[in-house]
């Protein structure tokens, strides 16, 4: 399952921990405030609540939506988006 | 997912938990970073000059991520692992024994026999698509798995000292006929004339030994993650310091390289930047390193076969071979 999770945070400090957690978590970061990737269900919910654990429930939204791989396959993408496989986690290898 | 890392002047360090990879950009001074979660890395390869912190070795072994050297021509020089020795000692003590007994044999006649049969299997699959040279092809063929059935009558000789000799033989025999019908249906700029090293005299002797060298650490791996000692090797000498289990295991694996190259260059994919000249020989270059590393990688570890009843990836199937191995000597098949 390739979770996507994206949010609008108010706080600074609060966002870039956030962010910082989403990293940690293998996340690939789509955008800059929106991280996609796979991840197993024990770890979704330790990033839930990390991240619940940041955020300001009156003026802060997260989302967490989770994506079948073969949904995210059909992705149309343009330009300079991600590599589809390195976020569905199926590139076995990156040359730096 | 393995991180190669290929650029010159590239620094591996750790920040925030993360493998922070700092890669020289175009411009002095300029430079380009990435972060990778340590879960999701399984190896870390060196393939030319950067540098490392002791926080990302440090993080490395605490994830089981192997960290490996290799040299220009991809050969692995060494590899920083964790030092708990993996799987029972029973594993080695039974390897050192059966070294030295029939089993030996066993092992040795099956390993080489097993890569004769993929060494025809890939001639027979050239004469698909060559029908003129079909005649020849098939000869080879037929004369590979002749040499094949040599290998297999020897498989109850009491030790390996008697008949090393006679199967080394063997597959030099096999090997030239082999090379030979596969330089045959190369395009003709590339045709060559048997196996060189150290260094390569032609491009396709210099993709098959980076090829090779990258096989070297994938068998490496797998014998130390099955509990097996690399360095107890039954037909390859024991020279100092010679990971003579490695190039033993490695034998029926070898043609899966061979087939990877052999597509590059009858696909017309290797170009005159890929390669470069160097003393007596030839190496190859940064492009040319990346087009191998990724057919081969897909060819490895991702495309699914059948084997033993499961979809898996061949080097997968290599794995489950070696805990077999593995499993066989200690008796729990």
């Amino acid at each position: 399952m390739i979770w996507w999770v994206l949010y609008d945070i108010e706080n600074d400090r609060a966002r870039s921990r956030v962010a910082r957690y989403c990293k940690q978590a293998g996340l690939y970061r789509v955008q800059y405030s929106v991280f996609a990737g796979k991840m197993e269900r024990d770890a979704v919910d330790s990033l839930h609540l990390q991240i619940e654990a940041e955020i300001n429930p009156e003026r802060d939204k997260v989302y967490f939506f989770p994506l079948a791989a073969k949904t995210v396959g059909q992705a149309i993408l343009l330009g300079q988006a991600f590599d589809r496989k390195l976020v569905s986690g199926v590139a076995k290898t990156l040359l730096l | 997912m393995q991180l190669y890392l290929n650029t010159y002047g590239t620094y591996l360090h750790v920040k925030d938990q993360l493998f922070e990879v700092r890669i020289p950009g175009e411009q002095k001074g300029a430079y380009v970073k990435k972060h990778f979660a340590a879960p999701k890395i399984s190896s870390i390869v060196m393939t030319t000059a950067g540098s490392l912190s002791t926080d990302a070795i440090a993080l490395a072994l605490q994830h089981h991520i192997d960290l490996l050297f290799a040299d220009r021509s991809g050969f692995p020089i060494g590899r920083v692992w964790h030092s708990k020795l993996g799987s029972t000692t029973l594993i080695r003590k039974r390897q050192l024994e059966a070294s030295l007994d029939q089993r030996a044999v066993h092992f040795v006649t099956e390993w080489v026999g097993r890569k004769l049969e993929e060494q025809a299997a890939l001639i027979k699959r050239l004469e698909k698509h060559r029908k003129q040279q079909r005649d020849s092809l098939l000869d080879t063929h037929e004369r590979i798995l002749k040499l094949r059935q040599s290998i297999a009558v020897m498989a109850d000789q009491p030790t390996i000292d008697g008949i090393a000799e006679s199967i080394r033989g063997i597959e030099g025999t096999a090997g030239r006929l082999y090379f030979k019908a596969i330089s045959a249906a190369l395009p003709t700029a590339h045709q060559f004339t048997g196996r060189s090293n150290r260094p390569a005299t032609d491009a396709f002797n210099a993709f098959l030994n980076y090829g090779y060298g990258i096989l070297y650490a994938r068998v490496e791996k797998a014998l130390l993650l099955a509990g097996l000692d690399p360095f107890v090797g039954f037909l390859h000498r024991d020279d100092y310091n010679q990971k003579s289990m490695v190039f033993d295991f490695i034998e029926p694996y070898r043609p899966a390289v061979d087939w990877t190259v052999f597509r590059l260059f009858s696909g017309k994919l290797v170009r005159q930047d890929h390669t470069r000249t160097v003393t007596n020989g030839v190496s190859l270059d940064k492009p040319g390193k990346e087009l191998l590393i990724e057919r081969l990688n897909q060819y490895l570890e991702v495309d699914r076969v059948r084997y033993r009843g499961r979809q898996q990836s061949r080097m997968n199937a290599m794995q489950q071979d070696a805990h077999r191995f593995a499993n066989q000597l200690i008796d729990k098949v």
